[in-house]
């Protein structure tokens, strides 16, 4: 093992968390603002912290139906997280459209429009579950670094 | 056996550069574990800050095309090289004095004042409207910490100017001998003001809840840095870690330097600057909210300036002509 390797797995410690709410009906947030602050699920542990800024994230959360009206505006904030990125869908809704399937005001799949790599089912997803979907996406970012 | 270093040895291995890097870096792991323990979590590594570093290294740099690039990469190392030399004067009581030819106290005030420059550069050179809201913030901030910072300082130079019967000095190296002679300043009732608005000081200037309002990542998502990514953001961090022992240094020198030194001294003096991250910095963060602007501001120009100024008023008073 090289040291750019023992590098690379002391960064992949290091993930920091950015959330974009592309028409989520904050039911994915509450658990995700949850998942990182409440005591019990405590994802700083793996080195993770919520960022303010697109340009500091590593991993990008994306939760909700990605509206028509969000799209632009989430494209434009996604494309400022700087690479290596790794792109986790929050929730049933970037998945199908969720209960909002079917309308006209939603893009989802948001697969159609952001690379995603993890998808984290639930209506909203358990606490547990979003977790291991941070867990797998560091695994994503390692390989990426 | 106070021993003087070379300058460029000082800046770069110790207790400058590397070793003050280390220990900056070590305290921001320390203060984030025992804020997770506060609060009733696990927390991160101690080395959680080191991998952040290391990360930002691997990471892509960005600037805005609207950035003024020269100044947008331009600041964080004015802000890390200041640090670098401030922390070269720094004293460790009976470890390390600085070289008096590199400057003292004032010049260190001087020095404390380029990370908030830099910072202030940072923001408005990178064109983010919350750039600029950062900007403004610390520059409000950096007028209401100023003044009280340099009537402390005023305070203990008279203290142990007047006691030792000369002029006031602005020697850090006689304020610590003083002090290792006669008691540290901590104990001393007529520097109790000024111990009380130091520890209203250094919160503010390293930034931290309730005063972190130029940084305020859920207001102003975190203002001047905002448009920071990779190797100058990981300067920044850097910067904020060295300055973190000036500050705490800085504290220490001031108020309970070690009166024996060697090896008990050094450990002693990193215990003490552990003690004042924990207490002042980590445990005022995780029982605080985050101030208004204007409520800081009001804040500072009222009771810390005050205290400081009473503790200049009683070193005045209460020193002269009074040599033990």
């Amino acid at each position: 093992m090289t040291l750019v390797d023992k590098l690379k797995d002391c960064a992949a410690r290091s993930p920091w968390l950015y959330r974009i709410n592309a028409g989520s009906c904050n039911g994915c947030d509450v658990e995700l603002a949850t998942t990182a602050l409440v005591p019990r699920y405590d994802v700083e542990r793996l080195g993770c912290v919520y960022c303010g800024s697109p340009r500091h994230a590593d991993i990008v959360l994306i939760s909700g139906p990605l509206t028509v009206h969000v799209l632009a505006a989430a494209q434009r904030v996604y494309a400022e997280v700087p690479d290596p990125k790794v792109t986790v869908a929050v929730g049933v809704c970037p998945i199908s459209g969720g209960i909002f399937r079917e309308s006209y005001a939603v893009c989802a799949p948001i697969d159609r429009y952001f690379p995603v790599d993890v998808n984290v089912p639930g209506c909203p997803p358990r606490p547990q579950a979003i977790i291991e979907g941070v867990a797998k996406a560091i695994a994503i970012w390692r390989s990426r670094l | 056996m106070t021993n003087q270093l070379p300058v460029l040895v000082a800046a770069l291995l110790f207790p400058g550069g590397a070793f003050a890097l280390a220990l900056g870096l070590a305290l921001k792991g320390a203060d984030r574990r025992f804020a997770a323990r506060l609060q009733g979590r696990v927390g991160p590594p101690l080395v959680q800050p080191f991998l952040d570093i290391v990360k930002l290294g691997f990471k892509r740099t960005m600037a805005p095309d609207v950035a003024c690039s020269t100044v947008f990469f331009g600041a964080p190392l004015a802000g890390v090289a200041s640090m670098l030399l401030a922390v070269t004067l720094v004293p460790i009581a009976g470890v390390y004095a600085a070289n008096p030819a590199s400057g003292d106290l004032l010049v260190l005030l001087y020095l404390l004042t380029v990370p908030g420059v830099a910072l202030m550069l940072a923001g408005s050179a990178s064109g983010s409207p919350y750039g600029a809201i950062g900007f403004s913030r610390e520059m409000a901030m950096m007028l209401a910490y100023e003044g009280p910072i340099v009537l402390i300082v005023v305070a203990a130079a008279l203290r142990v100017g007047l006691a030792t019967g000369g002029a006031p000095t602005f020697s850090l190296a006689e304020i610590v001998g003083y002090q290792q002679a006669h008691g540290a300043f901590l104990f001393d009732p007529v520097m109790w003001p000024a111990v009380a608005a130091f520890a209203c000081f250094y919160p503010a200037n390293l930034g931290v809840i309730p005063f972190d309002i130029p940084e305020a990542e859920t207001e102003v998502l975190e203002g001047p840095l905002l448009e920071y990514s990779g190797r100058p953001l990981a300067l920044f961090k850097v910067m904020s870690a060295l300055k973190a022992v000036v500050v705490l240094g800085l504290g220490v020198a001031l108020f309970i330097p070690l009166p024996f030194g060697g090896a008990a001294g050094f450990v002693g003096w990193l215990v003490e600057m552990l003690a004042l991250a924990l207490i002042g910095v980590t445990a005022v963060r995780v029982g605080a909210g985050r101030m208004r602007i204007d409520q800081a501001f009001v804040f500072f120009l009222k009771w810390p300036l005050a205290l400081a100024i009473l503790s200049v008023v009683a070193a005045a008073c209460f020193s002269a002509g009074g040599a033990p």
